[in-house]
């Protein structure tokens, strides 16, 4: 780097040499340095997701008389501020927000129980805040985000010749962890709470510890799992909702039912769907929440195994490119952050697409950039503005 | 990065790759292997069909008189479906519709259950998501307001609703029941649904269905197609447009040869002689007397203008085509099975009815002739047995004409002696027996089907060699075990020993009652009268028939149903006329002369026969017989028959002559009543059947308020006399969408 070409070294001569179009195009550039097919990627989701958010939304609001458009709108709405948001995220170093890690952490937690204390019930799940009319936020969602960052932080910093975290690194993030997830728990939202579990070990997983803690924590998740359901903790309709996959013809009109109106939907698509606004079972509103979680069958129904294939492999894309950044991060605080958000979009969009596939159990998760939501289109986007900003700043 | 941090990472690349692969793989089966399969269960989810009951048909007399038509109802209906997802079931609600409607909830309760092995009586057959009705409303201002309650108030009723049918109303024309000929309806069962082509099931689902009677016989003609809607649905069932729609087609009209002023006449001398056996007893020659059946026929053209028996019941029991448990219970009970119709559907011994059917087969074999004289003993004995004149009265030498006119047992027994003679000399040379009575029995139409256009109807008996064997070696094992098992003493211990052993044989005896019409000569009445109509009308044996012709809605003549002749009978003329004419005299001298006693005879020639059955092993009852034939006395031949028996009724003479008296009297209108056929005949044309019996028959005509949405098409249905509010509640798509 020779003091001509650096624009700090003589800011007035720099910009009288460069426009912005050769600045930006500069081999140095941020924008040069942008993982691009990661943002086309996340760009075909969000648009795809608008897509599929209309075709749910509008024959209903032309039902009711509303504006046919007015979920389509809101929705690119809250796109726009997530790019905002991500870009954000994606510009301001992520060392210096790995300074600020603490504060992050505690704002999320200070949202958690807020949302105890004055949160709305959304579907038996006390989740949401509501701020100002029409406008609600789900502080879970960016919890995820905090979680990663606090994680990376605690795992990434390593002891003066330490090539991996030590017993005390870890035992202190599962503390820190810990706490959100108890009160997410409280909320109840067992969804995010299996997204910030699984993150949570994926980062430990991968932050280099040795194995003995990965089986260890794979045999006291086994144990949990066992302890929640021989002594009842669920709610009995709770686990028969989780349990209907693996049954298909269960209780079709009750516990199955949304499930087995998601498979009809998916299932009647065939290879190249029935056409946007022509899916009988979204029109007939036959599968529950289809603009948010079950946002996946109107890819299924209307767009055939197309749309919802090539849904699939947009996330695989986004999967891919984050576990690329992750190996060339400049360090493991870096590599840490990436792994974590991987594993956060890869668990709740297998999860996701799985529930209306029929492969895994229903919970209430949104999938990533597509559903329908403010908070979830916002803490994904801040998250890809974390990859980006790790990717810019990484080895070449 | 550590080493163990890049291995892992290419695990997690691993895991990601198959996540997804595993993704791909599960919508490839969704979507393209098993797509077929969900793009149907797509299509079912959103596509319901209505149904529309299509009016039945009308059943009427010769004269256009309605037994069985539509009338518009209010029918009260629940969604079951509705009523389970409510938090207790639906027990709240149901509890007030039984309250409104003034029914005991647990009848509600038990209509809207399925059918099944646990299942109560009257539960629902059809398909569990259809709205099961549960009970019927008069079209009357009381009963509107019950609608209206029910269907303003939908927030207190959710899951009921109340829509107009056009629903099955029996009448009594001239009071004349018809019951068991009309037969009735019920829901189709899930076992006629499954043999229905998979095409019509859906539709037929809700169809009331013939039972018995000419409900079932004329079934196809008069239930017509019901109406198939389809509309497309949402997940709340709500309608959100139609796909198809079919109206339905109203079934055809039958118009029957039953003439509702004789039928009511039969039917009231069936009664009267009932009671007027039970006044007489046994002493005075009556009986306890269980029940009776008759049957007026055209001897002409073979149709039936009367037929039923008594006990009977009122067919607006079945009203809306669907009988209350309670009453069908009562009816199975009461003595005498009214649900049964003895006049075509059992076969009972006819007596002496049955002597003109002998005679006819001693002459054509050649047994007895026209100019023979026969000794009327007191008794007749063959070997240890004697078998005794049922009158005890010896007339000495006499005529052919005398033996059927007075009815002298023990010229038969001799007649039948030889021929029985004859026949085992045939068999013992290995030859076929002739066994003519029994012959010309089958000619007469008796222990063979009778063709009758009604279900169930019976084929009776006519004991020959043959079947005797036959029967013996179906029934012998029960013989024999009563033969083995009766206590010491028990007279039916020897009965049943003889037929064990012996049953085979075609005893002498066997032919001696049979040539009298008893012991095993078992006809039904219906049976009886065809015969009768062939020695009336000159030797031609009907398959007789109660339908006249079938109708189109719009009154248009579809097919004319003609009784087909089954053939004539072999014997000449002459003997036919010899009989026929010593048949004239009966009424006059014989056994029934006390009977018809003044009987205007100048204006209308009564021929017949009486018969007195003796029954069971003591005889210590008889069932009264009187088979008759009339016409006006300028006719050559008569044209009508009459056949009456009273079973346990005593003496046909007196018993059961009287009662065929009173039904000839209707017919001609000849001593106290208004004559049914004023000229001695059935009418040649078919009456006029319109649409007016039944608004509910034409679709279209009623529907004032506006033009449905949703067709299918309730306002087909209304009722122009219906308050205007509710009208328009019945049209409009609300009440559909609420319904579904």
């Amino acid at each position: 780097m020779t003091d001509w070409t650096s624009p700090r070294g003589s800011p007035y001569a720099a910009r009288r040499r460069e426009s912005l179009r050769e600045r930006a195009l500069d081999r140095e550039s941020p924008l040069r340095r942008l993982d691009w097919i990661l943002l086309l990627a996340v760009g075909m989701l969000c648009t795809m997701g608008a897509l599929l958010v209309w075709g749910a939304t509008k024959p209903h609001n032309v039902a009711l008389g509303l504006d046919p458009n007015g979920d389509l709108k809101r929705d690119l709405l809250n796109i726009g501020i997530g790019v905002g948001l991500g870009g954000v995220a994606a510009i301001v170093d992520y060392r210096t927000i790995r300074a600020y890690t603490p504060v992050v952490y505690l704002a999320s937690l200070v949202g958690l129980i807020a949302v105890l204390v004055h949160g709305v019930t959304v579907n038996g799940s006390h989740s949401w805040i509501k701020i100002g009319p029409g406008f609600e936020v789900q502080p879970s969602e960016f919890a995820k985000i905090a979680l990663i960052v606090l994680a990376a932080m605690l795992l990434g910093e390593r002891r003066d010749g330490a090539i991996a975290p030590d017993d005390r690194d870890v035992w202190m993030t599962l503390a820190a962890s810990s706490v959100p997830i108890l009160l997410i728990l409280k909320q109840p939202d067992v969804g995010t709470v299996m997204v910030v579990a699984f993150v949570v070990f994926g980062v430990i997983a991968l932050s280099g510890v040795s194995s003995k803690w990965i089986i260890g924590l794979l045999v006291v998740a086994a144990g949990v799992a066992v302890v929640i359901v021989h002594l009842h903790l669920l709610k009995d309709y709770q686990l028969k909702r989780f349990t209907a996959f693996t049954n298909p013809h269960a209780d079709t009109q009750g516990s199955g039912y949304n499930t087995h109106q998601a498979r009809i939907a998916i299932g009647s698509g065939g290879l190249f769907g029935k056409g946007l606004f022509h899916g009988t079972q979204t029109n007939g509103q036959f599968v529950p929440e289809q603009n948010t979680d079950f946002v996946f069958t109107v890819a299924g129904e209307e767009l055939g195994l197309a749309g919802s294939g090539l849904l699939v492999v947009l996330v695989g894309v986004v999967l891919w490119r984050g576990l690329s950044i992750a190996a060339r991060a400049e360090d493991a605080f870096g590599t840490l952050l990436s792994v974590g958000v991987v594993c956060w979009f890869g668990f709740q969009a297998f999860e996701n697409i799985g529930m209306t596939v029929g492969i895994m159990p229903v919970t209430g998760l949104p999938l990533p950039f597509v559903s329908y939501g403010g908070s979830s289109i916002f803490a994904s986007m801040l998250a890809v503005g974390l990859l980006q900003n790790v990717h810019m700043r990484s080895r070449t | 990065m550590s080493d163990r941090s890049r291995l892992r990472l290419i695990v997690l690349r691993v895991l990601v790759v198959s996540l997804l692969a595993t993704l791909l793989g599960r919508l490839w089966y969704l979507q393209v292997l098993a797509g077929p399969q969900y793009a149907r269960a797509a299509s079912d989810n959103q596509v319901r069909d209505i149904i529309a009951a299509a009016p039945r048909g009308q059943i009427v007399d010769d004269a256009g008189r309605p037994w069985a038509r539509n009338q518009t109802a209010l029918v009260v209906s629940v969604d079951r479906v509705a009523l389970t997802r409510q938090s207790d079931g639906g027990v709240a609600v149901l509890h007030r519709l039984a309250r409104v409607l003034s029914v005991p909830y647990t009848d509600l309760h038990d209509r809207i259950q399925l059918c099944g092995p646990t299942a109560p009586k009257g539960c629902w057959n059809g398909s569990p998501y259809e709205p099961i009705p549960v009970t019927q409303l008069k079209n009357d201002l009381q009963s509107t307001r019950l609608a209206l309650q029910i269907l303003e108030r939908k927030e207190d009723f959710p899951g009921i609703s109340a829509e107009l049918a056009a629903v099955r109303h029996y009448g009594t024309p001239m009071g004349a029941l018809a019951s068991q000929v009309l037969g009735n309806l019920a829901p189709i069962t899930a076992d006629e649904l499954k043999k229905l082509p998979k095409s019509e099931q859906d539709a037929r689902r809700r169809d009331l269905v013939g039972r018995q009677g000419l409900e079932q016989q004329y079934d196809r003609y008069l239930r017509g197609k019901a109406g198939v809607t389809q509309v497309a649905v949402d997940h709340l069932g709500a309608v959100t447009g139609t796909l198809s729609e079919a109206p339905p087609q109203p079934g055809d009209s039958l118009v029957t040869s039953l003439d509702a002023r004789v039928q009511a006449s039969l039917e009231s001398s069936l009664a009267g002689a009932v009671h007027n056996a039970r006044s007489l007893g046994v002493s005075q020659y009556g009986g306890p007397a269980d029940f009776a059946a008759g049957v007026v026929m055209d001897a002409k053209t073979g149709h039936i203008v009367a037929m039923g028996s008594y006990p009977t019941y009122d067919p607006s029991l079945w009203d809306g085509g669907r009988i209350d448990t309670k009453a069908y219970d009562k009816l199975r009970h009461t003595p005498g099975n009214p649900l049964l119709d003895k006049a075509y559907a059992s076969a009972y011994s006819p007596g002496s009815t049955f002597k003109l059917i002998s005679t006819s087969g001693l002459l054509a074999d050649g047994q007895a002739t026209l100019g023979g004289t026969y000794d009327c003993t007191p008794s007749y004995s063959i070997g240890n047995s004697s078998f005794r004149n049922f009158e005890g009265e010896a007339l000495g030498a006499i005529s052919l004409h005398t033996t059927i006119v007075k009815s002298c047992d023990t010229v038969y027994y001799q007649l039948a002696y030889h021929d029985w003679i004859r026949d085992n000399n045939l068999v013992n040379a290995h030859k076929k027996p002739i066994e003519g009575v029994q012959h010309m029995a089958r000619s007469y139409g008796l222990g063979v089907p009778s063709g009758v256009d009604l279900p169930n109807a019976t084929v009776g008996h006519i004991a020959d060699r043959r079947n005797q064997l036959l029967r013996w070696k179906q029934t012998k094992k029960d013989y024999c075990l009563g033969a083995k098992r009766r206590k010491p003493g028990d007279i039916l211990k020897a009965y049943d020993q003889e037929y064990c052993t012996d049953g085979w044989r075609f005893n002498p005896g066997l032919q001696l009652i049979e040539d009298i019409g008893q012991g095993s000569v078992l006809v039904s009445p219906l049976q009886l009268a065809v015969a009768y109509s062939a020695l009336a009308n000159g030797g031609t044996v009907f398959e007789p028939r109660v339908g006249k012709a079938i109708l189109s809605p719009a009154g248009k003549v579809i097919k004319r149903l003609k009784a087909p002749v089954r053939g004539h009978l072999p014997i000449s003329q002459t003997d036919l006329d010899y009989i026929r004419n010593a048949m004239y005299q009966v009424p006059v001298t014989g056994t029934a002369a006390t009977a018809f006693q003044g009987f205007p005879q100048g204006k209308v020639r009564v021929g017949g026969k009486t018969g007195s059955a003796e029954l069971g092993l003591n005889r210590s009852y008889t069932s009264a017989w009187f088979a008759s034939f009339a016409g006006l006395a300028s006719d050559p031949t008569p044209r009508f028959v009459t056949v009456i028996m009273v079973d346990k009724g005593g003496v046909g003479g007196v018993v059961a002559a009287p009662a065929v008296r009173k039904v000839w009297d209707t017919v001609f209108g000849v001593e106290h009543a208004k004559a049914a056929y004023p000229a001695g005949k059935p009418p040649a044309t078919l009456p006029h059947v319109g649409a007016g019996a039944a608004a509910a028959a034409t679709p279209g005509s009623g529907s004032t308020a506006a033009t449905p949405k949703v067709s299918g098409s309730p306002a087909a249905l209304v009722d122009p006399t219906l308050p205007p509010a509710l009208a328009v509640r019945f049209s409009g798509r609300q009440f559909w969408t609420g319904l579904l």
